[in-house]
């Protein structure tokens, strides 16, 4: 008996063990079957049609795209023949004749130049907050840094009613200026109020990638240099700059890769003249002209990859510095009141002041309007909530299922996503070209359109392949909307993750090697402690984009009962008030905010 | 039409499986008397006190019929995603659907061999007579209309006086004022777009419309983004519905924000038809159903609760919708014949004009 109680054991143990050292294959092998399962097959299933007419290979579609000057403009000639060298080379003379006016370069150019804009305008409104956010100490930090990605859950049509609210002639922002005596600015339907609502989105991207990265800034190093004779300034430019700017990047390349197929929102705060690339694509995709789509998509795709993959390969030279921080204490936001006079404090506080206007202002308009009804005050809309959930027919969206199964959902997407993604960032990191590879299949999701994926999860995953004796194998329902919505968080979870996995001293990880320890115990052992804070905020934001996913989710959930919080927003517009939304709105924020809340803590234990 | 599924799970790595199902071909064995009716998010969903429209329709119904069972479902792609369907040979298990504009017909008969709908037994559905002939819309008479909405401007008169005409708009007292949609996008979008078509003609409406650009007219998504700026007072003039003073009314706002204008003394029509899907077995229900959705009673209800215009001469309508619901003097409605083939090259022409 004992011998075979032993034996068991010991067979557990081995299980155990296999597992373990397993287990890093495993997590990649996981990664790639959710990435070719909702992702790479659907994505094939529609740019396919870009490419084959008829059933032949053709590049007509494409052609179609790259010769049309509403597209692309000025390059359309080009493109149309590309080996009349002469003749370009004529009109270019002719250009710098004219006096070198301005190109255009169609829909393409315009889509760019604004992604570009918007990268920009993110970068400057989110890095000082990674600044205040790293350096100093003050009550309610730690809270402030969980909720700086609340922007990426908010459904387009929210972020809209909160920027209608808050810079229309008469609103809160109108009023302020004209407290100082100067406005009113009308900045709505422009291409300003569009950069500003991408920076909504995309500014605490940057802030939380920046931050993590300015944490974990070696001390020491700054007091060698210091130490050294190195003025303040010297030190900043020298030894923080360089250890911050790969987090900058990474959040310059994803916030310029999102804007680039940014959708709703242009039409919504712009209007049709101010239209991107993927407003083309969506009407093809309405006139089922899928060939017409996917041409479009290509292009962008092609586009938003290149970007992509110039970043991937800059990004590899910059990992394996291999220090383990000493991070820097932090210094009190308010030491005195006298301190409040300091110029840093007075820019601070100037910068506090574009906070509130640009990210809590259209968040707590958005607020305000789900609890004023026609004539003032009223708690109606959320009655209605409270109504629907109570007695509203099976056929209706009601608010509970929403919440607990975006709840379900973003636990189930951080289950998957985080430990799988953490082990594509080790790989990454340490792991040569097979890593660059998976980083860039874990990286691809962003660079394709959302219409043009949901597309493909339709004929791809709900009408499903067809098999033998006229059974067709589908894949939809609540697996595949979490599947898809781990692939969506792919790109945040490496992003985070992969920074601060490479900023783990190497040779500690080799010493836990030498000591017996298999490459999966140092992870879990070595590298996931000191990396942690990098971990946690890729899960905070692969939570946020589970949360936050529209399109994949309505078409896996084929009209079943898995609809979200973001869907119940969506549903609940349609009469003439803003009420039963934005209340909807609302309870999202609230549970979305209690949840990374509850990511930081739990993480924070580590 | 119900398929049998048999389902399988696929372990997956982590511990979570994707199931993946598998459908089985052309079964039958559904449940006696469940028609199953598909339509777009508002008719299903209401966002105040009173029912949304599907609820009274499926309630009424069962009380009449007693082994019948009403079945909403409300795809988000519409009618497209029975489209979709229908061309890849993938089964569905809609019966009816109701919500088909003209353009959405058109569509779907340019995409596929068969006809997405079968012929219709008028003969069956006795109510059919009083459908006002001007709203039908299918020459093929697949589709019953059963209710329109009529598109016009909506403004405050505190701020502009109503426009009477096309040309007003180009005025220097309405530069800055009017708010549209897309026409790519957008149902009300693109019937305003076709109203400016039957005002100045295929040749002359992207002058007009460049016009009105110069006037700084802005073209926002969906009738949702401009209605929602309108409703910010962004701009004193939308492109909306003529049944605005009914929701005005119930909300108890203040009318003077709420006036129509007719251009030219026109609205533009937008009826919605009913149609049995061509592989639904359930088609001797279907007829009955649309014969209870035609019926006086019914098509008072669902000018009451779905805001729009009943299609038939005898509804019962109440007072309410009497008062603050309008009909323009005269209707302008583009019929099947005239867009097909028409329809998404003039839309294309207009957009390229707007963005480029």
């Amino acid at each position: 008996m004992a011998s075979r109680g032993g034996a068991l054991i010991t067979a557990t143990r081995g299980a155990r063990r296999w597992l373990l050292r397993r287990s890093l294959s495993l997590a990649t092998g996981v990664a790639v079957a959710v990435l070719a399962v909702v992702f790479v097959f659907p994505a094939a299933i529609v740019f396919a049609e870009a490419v084959l007419v008829d059933g032949t290979l053709s590049a007509a579609p494409i052609r179609g795209v790259l010769t049309d000057p509403f597209y692309v403009g000025a390059l359309a000639e080009i493109f149309a023949r590309p080996l009349a060298v002469g003749e370009h080379l004529r009109g270019l003379a002719g250009w710098a004749r004219s006096g070198f006016p301005v190109p255009t370069f169609g829909l393409i150019g315009f889509t760019a130049y604004q992604a570009l804009l918007s990268t920009v305008a993110s970068v400057a409104l989110g890095l000082p907050g990674a600044y205040v956010l790293a350096r100093f100490e003050f009550p309610g930090r730690d809270l402030l840094r969980s909720l700086t990605i609340l922007p990426f859950v908010l459904p387009g049509i929210m972020v809209a009613v909160g920027f209608f609210a808050m810079f229309s002639a008469g609103g809160p922002f109108n009023r302020l200026l004209g407290l100082v005596g100067l406005g009113p600015i009308d900045i709505l339907f422009s291409l300003e109020v569009i950069l500003l609502a991408h920076a909504f989105y995309n500014a605490p991207l940057v802030a939380r990638l920046a931050t993590a990265a300015w944490e974990s800034v070696d001390a020491r190093t700054v007091e060698t240099a210091r130490s050294l004779g190195a003025s303040r300034r010297r030190a900043f430019l020298d030894v923080i700059v360089p250890q911050i700017a790969p987090a900058v990047l990474a959040g310059a390349v994803l916030t310029f890769v999102f804007t680039f197929r940014t959708f709703p929102i242009v039409l919504a705060l712009g209007g049709l003249e101010l239209a991107t690339v993927e407003v083309w694509i969506y009407s093809r995709i309405r006139q089922l002209d899928l060939a017409g789509a996917a041409a479009l998509a290509v292009v962008e795709t092609a586009i938003a990859v290149a970007v992509l993959a110039i970043y991937l390969r800059f990004e590899a030279r910059r990992y394996g510095a291999g220090r383990t921080p000493t991070p820097s204490e932090r210094t009190p936001l308010v030491p005195s009141l006298r301190a409040l006079v300091q110029p840093s404090r007075l820019a601070i506080l100037a910068y506090g002041l574009v906070v509130a206007v640009v990210f809590v202002g259209p968040i707590a308009s958005m607020i305000v309007e789900s609890i004023t009804g026609p004539s003032g005050l009223t708690l109606r809309y959320y009655a209605f909530l409270i109504d629907r959930q109570a007695e509203g027919a099976a056929f209706q969206v009601k608010p509970w299922p929403a919440v607990r199964n975006s709840l379900l959902f973003a636990g189930a997407t951080l289950a998957i996503a985080v430990p799988t993604g953490v082990v594509v960032a080790v790989r990454r990191v340490r792991g040569g070209r097979g890593g660059v590879l998976l980083d860039a299949l874990a990286t691809a999701p962003l660079a394709v359109s959302g219409i043009v994926l949901g597309v493909g999860l339709l004929r791809g995953l709900v009408f499903g392949v067809p098999l033998p004796g006229g059974f067709r194998l589908q894949v939809t329902g609540v697996a595949a909307i979490v599947a898809a919505h781990a692939a969506a968080a792919y790109p945040f979870v490496v992003r985070n993750a992969a920074p601060a996995v490479g900023g783990v001293d190497r040779s500690l990880v080799e010493s836990a090697r030498s000591l017996g320890a298999s490459r999966a115990r140092a992870l879990l052992d070595v590298e996931l402690p000191l990396a942690i804070a990098g971990v946690v905020a890729g899960a905070a934001f692969a939570a946020a984009i589970s949360i936050g996913e529209f399109n994949s989710t309505v078409i896996l959930a084929e009209g079943g009962d898995a609809y979200t919080m973001p869907v119940a927003v969506e549903r609940y517009l349609g009469d003439r008030t803003l009420g039963p939304a934005t209340a909807m709105g609302t309870v999202l924020l609230a549970v979305t905010s209690a949840s990374f809340v509850v990511i930081e803590r739990v993480g924070g234990r580590y | 039409m119900k398929r049998r599924q048999y389902l399988a799970t696929v372990g997956g790595a982590a511990g979570i499986g994707l199931s993946g199902c598998i459908a089985s071909p052309g079964s039958s064995g559904s449940d006696e008397g469940t028609l199953t009716v598909a339509t777009y998010d508002s008719f299903v969903e209401s966002q105040s006190s009173l029912d949304a429209p599907a609820t009274w329709l499926k309630d009424r119904f069962e009380s009449e019929h007693e082994d019948v069972t009403i079945e909403w479902t409300n795809p988000d792609s519409g009618l497209n995603h029975y489209v979709q369907r229908a061309r890849e040979g993938v089964e569905f298990d809609a019966d009816v659907y109701l919500g088909v504009n003209v353009d959405d017909l058109i569509r779907a008969d340019e995409q596929l061999e068969d006809s997405l709908f079968q012929d219709l037994d008028r003969g069956s559905v006795g109510n059919a007579d009083s459908v006002k002939s001007e709203l039908e819309f299918d020459p093929e008479g697949r589709l019953l209309p059963y209710d329109t909405g009529y598109i016009s401007l909506v403004y405050d008169e505190g701020e502009v006086s109503g426009p009477e005409t096309f040309d007003q708009l180009l005025d220097p007292a309405y530069e800055g004022t009017l708010l549209a949609q897309n026409a790519q996008q957008s149902d009300p979008g693109q019937a305003f777009l076709l109203w400016t078509i039957n005002q100045f003609g295929e040749d002359g409406y992207l002058d007009y419309w460049r016009d009105l650009q110069d006037n700084d007219v802005r073209i926002l998504g969906s009738w949702w983004d401009s209605y929602s700026a309108y409703s910010e007072g962004e701009r004193p003039m939308v492109v909306s519905y003529s049944t605005d003073q009914v929701y005005a009314n119930r909300d108890g706002l203040d009318m003077s924000r709420h006036q129509l204008g007719f251009l030219e003394d026109q609205g533009y029509a937008n009826p919605e038809g009913m149609g049995v899907f061509a592989d639904s077995e359930r088609s001797e229900l279907a007829h009955e159903f649309f014969d209870f959705v035609l019926s006086p009673a019914a098509q008072g209800q669902i000018a009451t609760l779905n805001v729009q215009f009943p299609a038939t001469t005898d509804a019962d309508l109440n007072e309410e919708f009497d008062q603050y619901a309008h009909e323009p003097p005269e209707t302008v409605f583009y019929g099947y014949e005239d867009l097909q083939g028409n329809l998404d090259g003039w839309v294309e022409d207009w957009a390229r004009e707007i963005a480029g």
